[in-house]
Formats: structure tokens, C-alpha cells, sequence
């Protein structure tokens, strides 16, 4: 039998019998991945391509406006925005927006992901009216703080100016304070889907051992740290990572509130590529500040990696 | 009766035979679909409105699609690099004018304006507009559109109730400022854009520019920390520290208008585009106690009355029948009696004098005649309309905007500022 089995394939390949030939696992891998091909070339043309052309172009001088200047400077635009003290600033601003504001929204997210917890008809549907600020659009999100929170006239703003909540000149007009407002805006918008991811995880997990800890007489604050939080890793990873590098990425509430100031207090690094690259056409410089933000990110999800593995590898033992 | 029917089938037939030979002749451009590429400003509702009545003309149908500011820089730009062809007319800021000359990415008009200057009336169109929106050093690279004057809207009961003139020059309307400004009362002498980039650089620039500053020297190279320069920003700030609502550090033109608006400001420098609004009963709560003056000039300066606006542009990458039908739309949108259709339906925007002068107009706006004065002594030079003006723009809008919110000092910013403008030449 194996004989044959061997025997037909290789028949077949010698009679010249075109693509059907293989065994059946070839076949159903060639299949498989004609199923996946549109998806691995629509990828590859609207990532890859453009991230490579991305890399390629940050290795030039070249303004859209004045394309017949493009020279090639090599790593140059990558030192050059390393030493420029306003993109070091944006950095700076970047890490400190996304720390607090990640930060922020997990704990209440994580908070708000316990009180859910139990099934019932009011969690429900209080789950379903939190995830309103998630279905808006951030740059229209930005627009009603941002109406909301000015110091002569918005509902919010001016009594915070009035009560000493704020500053005279409102939220948005002090360095520390519009970072603070900014920080604001993105908890009220996304803690809600941190909430739901950790509430998925919560939800998955196996209540045997949430038993098993109530039997062993655990209090609550044990059972969340000891059995809970390690049992619920995955979710925490996901929500973490998802959330930094969309905070990382930030720029609809910029551009609608503080453009960047006062000063430079709010200028952070996509804020300031975007105007490089479609303000002034810089698409060399904006291409480097870009890959740099890449870079950056990949470092932040691969630092989760690592401190995730080795929570997970102390909690298991 | 048959006969009669047969009568009117025949001239029915022969009109239909006859239209389009008509049509061929009078709407050679019949068929052709123009993409114009609008501003979101007053007068890109009155363009799509009178979209229909251009295609009655001349069989040219125009489709507008109306962006916001910098998403008509990035599409027009992204349109005009990938050589496209996707807009066949794009409004065309005051201040681009030096990028597309550089760039040639727009057909030259000289041209066609020297040939059809009797059927456009170049006469009636304000020189300073016709240079201003759209020329750069001699190439006309746009057709003037909408043009804006820089003027002081303020209120006349607060004036008359302090038993104060309304301000003449800059001093009187510093001075003014300060004596209509009652904080207990929530009420201020005086507002402009304080907010980080293009809003606070612009107010400032004009604001510069009428008390002696100047953004380049006269070789053409970058001055912003020159002693006129500093002297001005030095008041501005005090302006700001004891004139202005405190937010107003905050910000950009929506936010200064609404002040205004909301009765919250004695004076306010700004684009007599908005104007129409402040006695609408819906926006406005100084309805009836409102009114536009000519921007002041500092004492013993000639005015020098801020010019801004609007030009319109044709895509040199089109071929050159979609050019010329776009030539003959720009003629039309441009004509005196369109001029003065938009006019009617809110556009705020001008560019003839006849417009300005037409009776119904004035009868509805009654603040023409100062927008007419303004475009006579216009200074559309007070930001300088250079290809590295985005760059400067905003640098200084960083730099304004540290001294007044930041509190850094002006001469400091000013010096940072100017070392940053020099990099770019």
C-alpha cells in the first residue's frame, strides 16, 4: 500500500500533471494559501510597500514643493531629529501623555472591569452606555472638550476658572494643565475599552480556581493579586499594548485643542510629524520622525513582552 | 388641428436637430465635469449653489468639494505631485502664492487675463487683490476670488458709554483697551488669537505690521528679532496680560470671534469676512451694537490695511480643453453679476469695486465702504508670501506663543525664532 501511496504522486509528476499534483496536505496548503493571498498582498501593498518606501525616503532631502532639490543624505534627517531639542521635547511629552493616560485608564478600566463582572441585567447595560465615547470620533471628541472646557465661555471651563479648579486663562492655557486636559479627554474616551478587554479576560477565566481560592479562606485583595491579576495576564498584555500604541500615536486632540501649546507643553512626536511632513512637505524629515515613532513602539511592545513573561513565569512558578 | 399639431412637431424636431449645433457652438466645453477643490470658508456654500446655473450656461458641470484648511493644502499638493489631475480648480490662500509660482504646479493666467481683460473688466478689480491673490513676482498663478480686509470690529454703545472716541491709531486703541476693560464685569477692552501656530503668528503679524515691524528685512531675509519687531510683541504681550479674556492665550480664530460675539470684547481686529454674523440674532448677542472701523495704523504711519483671501488656480497637469473650460468657470464666478449673487448669499468675500459700491449690497451690508477703503491702502505683504512662509509662520507661532502663555521673555523668543527662520534660506 505505501508502495503505491508513494508510487501515484510521483507517476503523476512524471506525466507533467500540472498544479493538482501533491498529496493531499500539499494540496490543502496550496489552498490554504490561495485563501490567504489577497489578504498577504493587500498587506504588503498598503504596509510594507509604503513602510519601505517610508525607510527609503528618510534617507533623502526632499520637499514635496521643491522635488527637483531631492538629495541623498544618508542617516543624516535620523541625527538630526535625535539633537532637535523641540523633537526631544515631543518625545518627552509622547512618553509622559502615554504613561499617564494608559497608566490612568487601566486602573480604572480594570476598577470599573470588576464591578462589571457579575452578570447582570444593569451591567449590561451599563457596559453598553460606557462604550458610548469609544463609537466617537476622537477629533470630534476633541472638538467638544474643547468647547466645553474654554475658560470665558465653556459650560465647564468657566466655572473651573471661576471655583479655582483652573488657571484664569482655563485648562488649555497653562503648560501643565493642557497636558492634564489632554490626559483627561483620552481617559474619558478610552477607558471604557480597556474595561471591555479586561472584562473579557475576567470573563474567561476558569472559576474553579476563584473557588478554590474562596475555599482556602482567601480575602478578596488576595484573590485579586494572587489568583485574578495572573490568571488574567493575557487580557492585561493586550489591553496594555493596544492602548500605548495607540496612545503613543496621538494627534486628533492636539490638533483641535492645543495645537501643540501652549508653548511647546503639548507638541507630541505625531503632532509634529504630521505637520513636517503635510504642513511643510518635509517628507524626508517626517519619514525619519515616522520610523523613529516606529522604533520606539516596537521597543514599548517588546519591553510588555519581556514583563509580562516574567510575571507570568513567577506566578507559575 | 392636425395641422396645427403637425406644424409644432416640425418646429419641435427642428429645434431638437437644431440644439445641438447651438449647443456646439455657444458651450464648447459642454460634457466637461470640473472638480473644483473649496475651502470650507463663507463662500464654498454659494459655489456649490451656484454650481447649476454655470452648467445652464455652458453646458460645464462643476463639482465642489469642500475641505478644510490643511486637508486642501495635503490633497491639492498630493494631487499636484503625483501629477493627477484630480482638481482642475483649487482655491489658492493669499500666502501659497509663492509655493505654487516656485513649484509650477498651476497654469499661468497672464496670458489669458491680457487677452480677455475687456470681457473680465480688470478695471474694476483692486489692484492690490489682483497682486495680492495670485501673483508672485509676475506670474499670475492664481485669479483673485474672495478678497478679505483686516479691519476693527468694536462696540460703539461701550465706546459712547465710557465717553470714549473710537480709536484712530494703534495707541488710542491700546489706550481704549485698557479703559473698557472691567474684569469684575467679565467684560474686555480687546481680543486676538493667542493660540500656539498659525492663529496667534497671523494676528500678531498684523498687528506688527501696523505699528512698524516687518517679518523680512529689505533684502528679503528674515528680521524677526529686529527692534521694531521686539517693541511690538513687548506690548502685545501687555495687551494680552491686562486687555484680554484670559483664555484667549487659547485661542484661534473660532474662539476670538465668539468673544466677540458674545459680547465678551470692546474691540477685536479681524477678517471682515465675518461680519455678516455679528447681527444675526442666532449667533450673536451684540446685535445692533456692533460695528466695523478701519484697522487704526500707528500715530504718523501710513495705514497699512491687512489684505488676506482667496484665489482661484488651475492644475497645469489637466489637458488643455478641461484648462480652458476651467478659464471660462473662473471668468464666470468671477464676473460682476456672480460677484454679486454670492455677495447675496453670504460670501463675505470681494474682489470689485463695483460690487462693493452696488446699492442692494450696501443696503445689506452696511460695512462695505470701509472694505472698500481697506482694499484701496491694502497691504497683502505683511506675511510674506514666500515659499518658506509655512516654515515661518510657524516658528513664530511657537515664538508668540511662548512669550504670551509661556511667559518667556520677547526678545529671547524673538532671537530663538529668528535663528530657526535663518536655517531655512
Amino acid at each position: 500500500m505505501t508502495s503505491v501511496g508513494l508510487a501515484t504522486p510521483a507517476g503523476r509528476r512524471r506525466t507533467g500533471a500540472p498544479f493538482a499534483a501533491g498529496t493531499f496536505g500539499q494540496r490543502r496548503r496550496l489552498f490554504l494559501l490561495a485563501l490567504g493571498l489577497p489578504s498577504l498582498l493587500y498587506v504588503i501593498a498598503v504596509a510594507l510597500v509604503p513602510l519601505a518606501q517610508g525607510m527609503w525616503l528618510s534617507l533623502f532631502e526632499y520637499n514635496l514643493l521643491r522635488p527637483d532639490r531631492r538629495a541623498f543624505v544618508g542617516l543624516d534627517n535620523y541625527l538630526e531629529q535625535i539633537s532637535d531639542p523641540v523633537v526631544q521635547q515631543a518625545l518627552w511629552n509622547t512618553l509622559v501623555f502615554t504613561v499617564l493616560a494608559v497608566g490612568i485608564e487601566f486602573l480604572l478600566g480594570l476598577g470599573l472591569a470588576l464591578l462589571l463582572w457579575r452578570d447582570s441585567l444593569f451591567n449590561r447595560v451599563a457596559l453598553a452606555l460606557m462604550l458610548v465615547p469609544v463609537a466617537v470620533t476622537p477629533l470630534v471628541v476633541g472638538l467638544v472638550f474643547r468647547a466645553l472646557l474654554t475658560a470665558d465661555f465653556g459650560m465647564i471651563g468657566h466655572f473651573a476658572a471661576q471655583w479655582g479648579l483652573s488657571g484664569e486663562r482655563g485648562f488649555f492655557g497653562y503648560p501643565n494643565s493642557a497636558m492634564g486636559a489632554l490626559i483627561f479627554i483620552d481617559v474619558w474616551q478610552w477607558t471604557p475599552l480597556m474595561a471591555l478587554i479586561l472584562l473579557a479576560g475576567l470573563k474567561a477565566l476558569p472559576q474553579e480556581a476563584i473557588e478554590a481560592a474562596d475555599v482556602a479562606g482567601a480575602s478578596p485583595w488576595q484573590k485579586l493579586r494572587l489568583v485574578i491579576v495572573p490568571m488574567l495576564l493575557p487580557a492585561i498584555f493586550l489591553a496594555l499594548v493596544l492602548r500605548t500604541m495607540d496612545a503613543f500615536r496621538i494627534f486628533d486632540s492636539v490638533f483641535v485643542t492645543t495645537k501643540g501649546g501652549p508653548d511647546n507643553a503639548t507638541n507630541v512626536l505625531m503632532f509634529h510629524a504630521v505637520k513636517e511632513g503635510l504642513e511643510f512637505f518635509n517628507i524626508g524629515d517626517a519619514s525619519a520622525l515616522s520610523n523613529l515613532m516606529l522604533a520606539a513602539i516596537g521597543l514599548i511592545a517588546a519591553g510588555f513582552v519581556l514583563v509580562i513573561r516574567r510575571a507570568d513565569r513567577r506566578m507559575l512558578g | 388641428m392636425r395641422h396645427h399639431r403637425g406644424l409644432a412637431g416640425i418646429a419641435l424636431g427642428t429645434m431638437a436637430l437644431a440644439a445641438p449645433f447651438a449647443t456646439a457652438q455657444e458651450q464648447p466645453y459642454s460634457g466637461v465635469t470640473l472638480n473644483v477643490a473649496s475651502m470650507n470658508d463663507q463662500f464654498s456654500g454659494p459655489l456649490v449653489v451656484l454650481a447649476p446655473s454655470f452648467e445652464a450656461e455652458t453646458g460645464i458641470a462643476v463639482k465642489v468639494d469642500i475641505l478644510s484648511y490643511p486637508e486642501l493644502l495635503t490633497k491639492i499638493t498630493a494631487d499636484f505631485i503625483g501629477e493627477t489631475g484630480g482638481y482642475d480648480v483649487v482655491t489658492m490662500d493669499i500666502v501659497w502664492a509663492g509655493q505654487f509660482a516656485e513649484a509650477g504646479h498651476t497654469v499661468l493666467l497672464n496670458d489669458w487675463i491680457a487677452r480677455d481683460a475687456e470681457e473680465i473688466g480688470v478695471d474694476d478689480i483692486y489692484p492690490v487683490l489682483m497682486q495680492a491673490l495670485g501673483n508672485y513676482e509676475g506670474a499670475q498663478v492664481a485669479f483673485p476670488f474672495a478678497g478679505y480686509a483686516n479691519v476693527l470690529a468694536y462696540r460703539p454703545d461701550l465706546y459712547e458709554a465710557a465717553g470714549i472716541a473710537p480709536p484712530q491709531t494703534m495707541e488710542e486703541l491700546v489706550a481704549a483697551a485698557r479703559a473698557l476693560t472691567d474684569r469684575e464685569a467679565n467684560r474686555y477692552g480687546w481680543v486676538a488669537n493667542g493660540q500656539r501656530g498659525p492663529a496667534v503668528a497671523q494676528d500678531w503679524m498684523q498687528y506688527n505690521a501696523q505699528m512698524g515691524g516687518s517679518i523680512l528685512d529689505a533684502e528679503g531675509m528674515p528680521a524677526l528679532n529686529s527692534p521694531e519687531n521686539v517693541a511690538s510683541l513687548t506690548v502685545y504681550k501687555t495687551l494680552f496680560d491686562e486687555t484680554a479674556p484670559p483664555g484667549a492665550v487659547d485661542y484661534d480664530w473660532g474662539g476670538r470671534e465668539e468673544s466677540f460675539r458674545q459680547g465678551l470684547v470692546a474691540n477685536m481686529q479681524t477678517w471682515s469676512v465675518g461680519a455678516a454674523g455679528y447681527d444675526n440674532p442666532d449667533l450673536s448677542k451684540v446685535v445692533g451694537n456692533n460695528a466695523l472701523m478701519l484697522a487704526p495704523p500707528g500715530a504718523g504711519m501710513e495705514p497699512r490695511y491687512g489684505i488676506g483671501g482667496w484665489g482661484l488656480a488651475i492644475n497645469a497637469d489637466i489637458d488643455e480643453t478641461r484648462q480652458a473650460a476651467a478659464w471660462e468657470y473662473i471668468k464666470w464666478v468671477t464676473s460682476p453679476e456672480v460677484q454679486k449673487q454670492m455677495a447675496e448669499l453670504g460670501g463675505g468675500g470681494y474682489i470689485r469695486m463695483s460690487t462693493l459700491a452696488d446699492p442692494d449690497l450696501n443696503a445689506l451690508y452696511p460695512f462695505l465702504p470701509v472694505i472698500h477703503e481697506s482694499f484701496l491702502n491694502g497691504d497683502g505683504e505683511y506675511r510674506p508670501r514666500i515659499p518658506e512662509y509655512p516654515e515661518i509662520q510657524d516658528i513664530l507661532g511657537t515664538a508668540v506663543n511662548a512669550v504670551l502663555a509661556g511667559d518667556v521673555d520677547p526678545q529671547e523668543a524673538l532671537d530663538a525664532a529668528q535663528e530657526q527662520a535663518m536655517e531655512l534660506f
